[in-house]
This record gives C-alpha cells, sequence and structure tokens, in this order.
C-alpha cells in the first residue's frame, strides 16, 4: 500500500460525496448580499501589539504613581534596564499571542503552555539574577498582598485590552482568554516592581511571578465561561 | 477561480462591498467547507446547517481576515470553530435528553440519512477527530501543512504527526478492504 494509494482512496472517496445544493448556496450568497457593506480589516499586528504593550505600561504606571514607586527605587540603573526590559518583551510577545488567538487562521508558532512556560522561566531567572535575600519575614501574608494586588490590576489590563482587540474574533475562547490574562497579568508584575519594595528573592520569586500563571489561569476560565454560554444547549 | 491569489483578491473584494465577489466566494468554498461538514457530521441536513452558520459567522468577522494571508486558513479556522461548537451543543443536548431516551423509541424505525458504506465518512471512520480533519483540509480541502496548521491552531509538527498517524490507519483499513494489494513503497 502506498502513499498515492490512499491518496487515490480518499480522492474516490471525496467523488462519492452529494455535492452540495447549488440552490443553498444561491440562498446562503443572498443572505449575505443583503447586508453587504464595506468594512475596514483590522490593522497589522505590530500596531495592535504596540497598543497592547503601552496599555500594560500605561496602567502598571499609573497604578503605581498613585501608591508609590517605593520597588523600583531600591534597584539600580542595570537591575531596572533589565527587569523592565524583560517585562517589556514579554509583554510584547504576549501581546502578540493574544491578536493571533483573535484572528483566524493566524499562525501559532507556540502553544500558550509552552510561551508561558518559557516566559515563567525567563521571569524567574531574571529575578533570581537581581535578588538575593533569601530571608522570608512574613512570606505568606505580605506574598497574598503583593498577589492580589497584581491581580486586581491585571482586571483593568484586560478590560483595556479587550476593548483594543474588541473587533477580533476567537476561535477557541478559552486559548484567547488564556493569553488575555497572561499578558494582563504581565501588567500586575510591572506594576509590584515598579511599587513593591519587599527585595526578599523568594518573595518576589514565588508571589510577583505567580501573578502572570495565575491571572492566565483566569483569562482561560472566563473564556471558558463565555464558550458555555455562547453554546447552549438545544432546547 | 480556485488559486489562493484569485480567493485573496476575492475576499478583499468581499471587504469592499462587491456584491459579485459574494457569490463567487460562496460558489468557490461552500462546496469545500460542505464536504468538509459532510465528511465529519452524521448527515446531510447537518452539513446544510454548518454550512450556513459558517457563512453567517464568515459573513459578521470578515473584517478579522487581513489581505496578504493566506485565505483558506481563515475560512478553515471559522469552519473548525461553527463544528466544534455544534458538537458542543449537540452533546449538551444529549446529555439533557439521556434521559427521555430511555423511552422506547418509535421514530427508531423510521428511515436515516445515514451515507454510503463508501463514502468518505466512512473511509475516514477509524481515525480521531483531530486526525480526521487535517486529512480532510489537505488531502480534499487541497491546502499545505502551513496552512493546515493556522487553520487548527497548531505547529506544523504537530499537524505532519497527525498525517503520518492517519496514513498508517489508513493503509491499513485500505488493505483490509482490498486484501490484494501488495507494499510498494512506505510512507515517509
Amino acid at each position: 500500500m502506498t502513499e498515492h494509494s490512499v491518496d487515490d482512496a480518499l480522492q474516490k472517496a471525496a467523488e462519492v460525496e452529494p455535492p452540495v445544493e447549488p440552490e443553498l448556496l444561491k440562498q446562503i450568497a443572498a443572505s449575505m448580499q443583503s447586508s453587504l457593506r464595506p468594512v475596514r480589516p483590522l490593522p497589522p499586528t505590530w500596531m495592535l501589539a504596540a497598543g497592547l504593550t503601552l496599555i500594560c505600561a500605561a496602567v502598571a504606571i499609573a497604578a503605581a504613581a498613585r501608591i508609590g514607586f517605593y520597588g523600583i527605587d531600591k534597584l539600580d540603573l542595570w537591575e531596572r534596564l533589565l527587569i523592565f526590559s524583560t517585562l517589556g518583551v514579554m509583554a510584547w510577545t504576549w501581546g502578540v499571542a493574544f491578536i493571533n488567538r483573535l484572528i483566524p487562521g493566524s499562525r501559532q508558532r507556540l502553544s500558550a503552555g509552552t510561551l508561558l512556560s518559557i516566559g515563567t522561566a525567563v521571569l524567574l531567572s531574571v529575578f533570581a539574577l537581581v535578588f538575593h535575600d533569601y530571608h522570608t519575614d512574613h512570606f505568606v501574608s505580605a506574598g497574598l498582598a503583593c498577589l492580589l494586588s497584581g491581580l486586581l490590576l491585571a482586571i483593568p489590563a484586560a478590560l483595556l485590552s479587550w476593548w483594543l482587540l474588541r473587533r477580533g474574533f476567537a476561535v477557541n475562547t478559552v486559548a484567547a482568554g488564556f493569553a488575555g490574562g497572561a499578558l494582563a497579568g504581565l501588567s500586575g508584575v510591572t506594576m509590584l516592581e515598579l511599587h513593591c519594595a519587599n527585595s526578599q528573592a523568594l518573595h518576589v520569586l514565588v508571589w510577583h511571578t505567580g501573578v502572570v500563571p495565575v491571572s492566565a489561569a483566569l483569562g482561560a476560565l472566563a473564556g471558558w465561561a463565555l464558550r458555555r454560554r455562547a453554546t447552549p444547549p438545544v432546547r | 477561480m480556485d488559486s489562493g491569489s484569485n480567493l485573496d483578491t476575492l475576499m478583499a473584494r468581499y471587504q469592499a462591498g462587491d456584491f459579485a465577489a459574494v457569490t463567487a466566494l460562496v460558489e468557490a468554498i461552500g462546496p469545500r467547507l460542505h464536504r468538509f461538514f459532510l465528511a465529519q457530521s452524521a448527515s446531510r441536513s447537518d452539513a446544510d446547517d454548518l454550512l450556513q452558520e459558517t457563512w453567517l459567522r464568515i459573513h459578521r468577522v470578515r473584517h478579522t481576515y487581513r489581505p496578504g494571508e493566506p485565505v483558506q486558513p481563515w475560512f478553515y479556522a471559522i469552519a473548525r470553530r461553527t463544528h466544534i461548537d455544534h458538537y458542543r451543543r449537540s452533546s449538551r443536548t444529549t446529555a439533557h435528553e439521556r434521559r427521555l431516551e430511555e423511552l422506547p423509541d418509535a421514530a427508531a424505525e423510521f428511515p436515516t440519512d445515514e451515507p454510503a458504506t463508501d463514502d468518505l465518512e466512512t473511509l475516514l471512520a477509524p481515525l480521531s477527530e483531530n486526525q480526521r480533519e487535517v486529512i480532510l483540509m489537505m488531502k480534499v480541502g487541497g491546502m499545505s501543512l502551513e496552512e493546515v496548521a493556522r487553520a487548527t491552531s497548531c505547529s506544523v509538527g504537530s499537524v505532519k504527526q497527525r498525517v503520518h498517524r492517519a496514513y498508517k490507519i489508513l493503509r491499513g483499513r485500505i488493505n483490509a478492504m482490498s486484501p490484494s494489494q501488495g507494499s510498494s513503497r512506505e510512507l515517509p
């Protein structure tokens, strides 16, 4: 049995299929023509990704400006450069991933799970490189406060990002929610790096980095809920 | 009419509000999508419904196609989504109706619109849902690996793997159906 034999068998089987009724096609075309008007295609990916990155940065800076820039004050120049350039690149990458999940037929080089694993590993490496205080004072209470603040900030970032991409169409709402959640979570991490003066390594590694996967999971959950609402059972 | 660049042009004209482009696109893509649904769903009426629902969605989100991008993955990604939603909806409906099914089924005696035994659906029956859709897109829809990867939101490597496994199963099935045929060339 050769590859061509399989192809031939598939071709023959496809030819057996009864053709679609021309009347049905005419009916579809007519219903589309009845509401046809020109539409403007979505802007290019780079433009939308720049918009998303700006939204994340603006939300984080606005929140930190309100509650204080205590975290960034404790960092020296190269530490600031390393942390914030990494966060910027990650926001851009997640922005592109989010956009691709809202445009049908887009190329997706990495799955959302792989991207999250790589992103988390990169963040952990950068934080491990910068923070060397291994004390763990008020590890859980201080950590939960930071996690919660990061997640709360992710909400406006997610809403604004969704507003920017409101003309998109998610073929997989769970994957789109996951990507959008991770992007919004990065806004929360950025705010924490600007604001949080706790420079204990474990605090930053666990609770600051943790905002991204938790936010991604919440985004996926929101996507799942949307999908369930969009596909009610036929009664 | 069938070439990618012609479809791209038609799609751009459709976005610009050209009536003739709508008819041409529906005539060019409609039969392919119908075959895609027919080979995956149980009946012709389901395939007809899915085709109409898909075009409705296509019409609603036509602005999400960006000129210059391959057009077939865009159509198939929406068609695939419509099929998945339909499947989910009917699964949940079936779950709601499970208790009713336990009653004596008088309707079971009525003829159904089951497909013939030598059709595409029967041939692809032993394949998983994922394998079936990539085979349909590649071998029946004439799409490339890259285009199928875009339509199914996965990597080219993953598509290759699915095709390879599907061919292995199909070879076995076709061999079983016609045992006289020998093996002359293995798949890559």
